[in-house]
């Protein structure tokens, strides 16, 4: 019951901040090329819902990182305000929101992951630490493919001055650092949190609050 | 059939040494050859050290051996400079040596059969995650072998920036190497679903792996 109406919250404030940011976002057309991806998880976390729950922590890791990616989808990742912050706060050269963003996504995305390889497809040892990993990389690198693809289909012209790359003749590889560097750290806390016991050997949470 | 098949493996190995006998003759630049022939050592030795108890199947063998090569070639007259890209620039106007592009395209192609098999034999995989997996593995080395080319880029020659060897001035050269290997990938895959079900019959699993 609990946990229902967690997940119930999650979604509330999800589509909530969703509403808020689709009011006058930066550029449209670019939000709608954000948005697209997302929505098609959120749908699929709906519709699988009855044959596959991930766990509670997981949803909520998933729905930090949606919140997360709204916002940059709302500014255009290149011109976030908590990034100029931060720009400015570490004299940066380039607003590094987005790259913040590739971290989260490695970091806060790579423990559902690694629930879906361990529940679903029964991976075991050190394969349920590699796997999620190499995941996280590998769909990192096919977003970095698709954005590439966008950039020269949208604007042939600007190559890499392309928003997302803002001018870094490096930034795919950084980017793919950040997520890679993100997921190692959430299977470091993942074993960290199984010596602790605070959750069990299949990755479950020891808490029962799973159905 | 076990002789045979040992027969062959050492012929495979034979052929390797040899071919790391020629390339380190006189390779065109040798501190890239060194650096290229690091990893390919590595997975060498890991083979035969694991070839006791986890062998592989001869068809895996073979196509690794074939990447090898494919490698070894493009460590001896830098992945720039291979005389068979130079010819095929020629023969047909591409504007750079596709070599490094055909060669990432086989690391996909040659590579996911090994690395199914290697699941098949270690994890209990089955469905479509059996083809899924692989393919995501593969993506996943590629966008890591960018990275670390970036680093070693940097490190080596941080003058050239973007336009050093591996990507010869194309701002968008990793996302096409990952695209490349993806693709080899993908067809891998493709051949392999539609082998399968022309011959029906479960392939090795985990069962009778130890024999």
């Amino acid at each position: 019951m609990n946990r229902t109406k967690l997940l119930l919250g999650l979604l509330l404030w999800y589509g909530l901040l969703w509403i808020v940011l689709a009011i006058a976002p930066r550029d449209r057309q670019d939000w709608w090329l954000e948005n697209l991806l997302a929505l098609a998880a959120v749908a699929t976390l709906i519709a699988t819902y009855r044959r596959f729950q991930f766990s509670t922590p997981s949803y909520l890791l998933m729905t930090a990182f949606l919140s997360l990616h709204a916002i940059g989808a709302h500014y255009t990742y290149a011109e976030v305000p908590f990034g100029f912050w931060l720009q400015q706060l570490f004299g940066f050269s380039r607003n590094p929101f987005d790259r913040l963003v590739h971290f989260s996504y490695g970091l806060l995305l790579a423990y559902p992951l690694r629930e879906l390889l361990v529940r679903l497809a029964g991976v075991k040892g050190l394969w349920a630490y590699y796997l999620p990993v190499s995941g996280m990389l590998a769909q990192s690198g096919l977003f970095e493919i698709v954005e590439a693809v966008v950039a020269q289909i949208v604007s042939p012209e600007l190559g890499a001055a392309y928003l997302g790359t803002q001018g870094d003749e490096w930034d795919a590889q950084m980017d793919m650092i950040a997520a890679f560097a993100g997921a190692l750290l959430c299977m470091v806390l993942v074993v960290i949190s199984a010596r602790a016991g605070w959750t069990n050997r299949r990755g479950r949470p020891a808490s029962p609050d799973r159905p | 059939m076990v002789t045979q098949n040992k027969r062959l493996l050492a012929g495979l190995l034979l052929w390797y040494v040899l071919l790391s006998l020629w390339t380190a003759y006189a390779p065109t630049d040798r501190q890239f050859w060194l650096l290229s022939s690091i990893l390919p050592g590595f997975l060498v030795l890991a083979l035969i050290g694991t070839h006791r108890f986890l062998p592989l199947s001869p068809a895996s063998y073979v196509l690794i051996t074939l990447f090898l090569t494919l490698h070894m070639i493009g460590a001896r007259y830098t992945y720039a400079g291979v005389p068979a890209g130079v010819w095929l620039e020629q023969a047909v106007p591409l504007g750079r040596n596709e070599y490094d592009r055909i060669v990432h395209f086989c690391f996909g192609f040659l590579l996911t059969y090994p690395i199914e098999e290697l699941f098949r034999l270690t994890v209990p995989l089955r469905g479509w995650l059996l083809y899924y997996l692989p393919v995501m593995t593969v993506l996943g080395l590629s966008g890591l072998w960018e990275i670390i080319e970036s680093w070693v880029a940097r490190l080596v020659h941080p003058e050239l920036g973007i336009t050093y060897l591996g990507s010869q001035g194309d701002v968008w050269d990793a996302q096409k190497d990952m695209a490349a290997a993806m693709y080899g990938a993908l067809l891998c895959t493709a051949l392999l679903l539609w082998y399968r079900r022309r011959r029906p019959g479960l392939p090795r699993q985990i069962a009778d792996a130890s024999h």
